[in-house]
């Protein structure tokens, strides 16, 4: 607001790879960039449908036991464990639980979210398989 | 009898001399308890009395002395020299604000933003002092206790890449504070500080990055602010929509 | 002196909440969707080492239809708005309103597609 700057500033542009300079930031990055394989697998299990869809129930299981789709569907399972892992994470930073005097920490809610996902899982496969 | 010698380098930017920075390394004899903000001192002491920093308190409680230290944001009067390896240590201006001079930067977007949020209690009515005093329980002072020990040292902001990248972001500590204006039992400001923080350059830059409370010298956890902040956001829009004329 | 304006960014909240909440779905319920589709079913492990298989989830199940829509929507807008968002600061920032566009325009047609094509089999019953 005040006009007194007589001698110009130095500003200093922060450069795309600015992610780079430290762990911590390049962690954060990583974690971010899991969001491409949760979208591209969610596309291509779209496109899956879609050749059922014009075609045949088949067709969609040949689609399911193709060696690519096989091989970047687990790359994306690992990024999608990863997601979870570090959302479990969040989750515990940004929500506490008081117990008496102290508060959670954020690895104890990571251990207690990865468990409900192993009973979550199994819950879904006995609901949507066996049932 | 040899001394121990640290070697400070330090950005040296005159803008009435020089167009560009650049660094200059100073050999200061060390001591084991020694930290950064004592080396420049010594610096500017005995060796170079042109180089210009802020600090005031030298012990952690005014914010004054913010520096990035071997690229990290830290307050240069908690640095530990000893905790530095090789004693070399490259000490900048704190990150992600245009300079003045040397280690000195500019603050006022961060001073602009302090005022945006209206850092005080605002009462839709005050209640006469024969009234007494607004009475808080310790519960109600929990809710927000430790988003005010915030000392405006900015070193969240050279932390925060969001705000590197985009300057109107609001930040960790406007956020914070606002914040802990929201959560005072005493502060009937909700009117005025919601769009401040619900605006789009509010808290919905904020992509959780953490930096800002990693690096945050009081433990005032700003991220924490800011995700109960976009909570408080969402559930309020959802709100506005199911119940469009709801009492507050 | 200037006075300033705020203005509530409703709809950006509403939509960080369902981003937030396909974050859980991506979390909680991905995970075991990958598993019986790239693992289960192609290795013929358990549960689909007998006769069943993972088009049984669509057609066979009024539940496994919501669960795949469930699953696939929310992981959808999840993983589309954090990746535009991660594109932003890694230079793209300029063309942030471009990629807004662009990845709500492809959250809708992929929603609308899926649900098009589980409505269609449930409504038409079993299909070959």
């Amino acid at each position: 607001m005040g006009d007194n700057k007589r001698y110009p500033e130095l500003r200093r542009r922060v450069s795309p790879g600015w992610w780079t300079a430290s762990r911590h930031y390049a962690m954060y990055m990583v974690r971010e960039w899991t969001s491409l394989f949760v979208a591209l697998y969610s596309l291509i299990f779209i496109y899956g449908l879609s050749l059922w869809a014009m075609g045949s129930r088949a067709d969609f299981l040949n689609f399911l036991k193709n060696p690519a789709i096989i091989g970047f569907s687990l790359v994306a399972l690992v990024f999608t464990l990863y997601h979870a892992v570090t959302w479990f994470y969040l989750l515990g930073a940004i929500a506490p639980v008081k117990i008496g005097r102290s508060r959670t920490k954020p690895w104890q809610a990571l251990i207690l979210n990865l468990v409900l996902l192993v009973i979550v899982s199994y819950i879904a496969i006995w609901l949507l398989i066996f049932r | 009898m040899s001394q121990d010698i640290a070697t400070i380098r330090v950005t040296r930017y005159r803008p009435e001399k020089d167009s560009k920075p650049y660094f200059q390394e100073y050999k200061v004899p060390y001591r084991h308890d020694m930290v950064v903000l004592d080396a420049l001192n010594y610096i500017k002491a005995e060796m170079d009395g042109s180089l210009t920093y802020r600090w005031s308190c030298r012990m952690g409680v005014c914010g004054s002395c913010g520096a990035n230290i071997d690229g990290e944001p830290k307050l240069t009067c908690a640095s530990f020299l000893h905790d530095f390896k090789g004693r070399t240590i490259t000490v900048e201006p704190m990150a992600n604000f245009p300079v003045v001079k040397d280690l000195v930067v500019d603050m006022e977007d961060f001073m602009d933003k302090l005022v945006k949020i209206k850092p005080w209690i605002i009462r839709d009515k005050e209640t006469p002092p024969e009234q007494g005093e607004y009475k808080q329980s310790a519960q109600e002072l929990e809710r927000y206790s430790q988003f005010s020990s915030c000392i405006n040292c900015m070193l969240c902001y050279a932390a925060c890449p969001i705000y590197g990248l985009n300057e109107k972001f609001l930040g960790p500590a406007a956020t914070a504070l606002a914040y802990r204006y929201i959560e005072d039992s005493r502060d009937q400001g909700k009117d005025v500080r919601f769009p401040v923080v619900h605006e789009m350059e509010g808290v919905w830059e904020c992509t959780l990055v953490g930096e800002c409370s990693v690096v945050c010298p009081k433990g005032v956890d700003p991220m924490l602010a800011i995700q109960k902040t976009k909570i408080l956001g969402a559930t309020n829009a959802i709100k506005s929509i199911l119940m469009p004329r709801g009492g507050r | 002196m200037k006075v300033e304006t705020h203005k509530i960014a409703r709809l950006h909240a509403i939509l960080w909440g369902i981003f937030s909440l396909g974050g859980m779905i991506a979390a909680f319920l991905l995970p075991v969707l990958l598993y019986l589709t790239a693992i289960a079913y192609p290795f013929n492990l358990w549960p689909f080492n007998g006769a069943r298989d993972p088009s049984f989830l669509i057609t066979g199940h009024r539940l496994g239809a919501l669960f795949i829509f469930v699953t696939i929507a929310g992981s959808l807008f999840h993983g589309i708005f954090r990746f535009q968002s991660a594109l932003t600061e890694v230079g793209l920032i300029k063309y942030r309103r471009a990629l807004e566009a662009v990845g709500y325009f492809i959250i809708s047609v992929g929603i609308i597609a899926l649900a098009y094509y589980l409505a269609t089999w449930y409504l038409n019953g079993t299909i070959s």
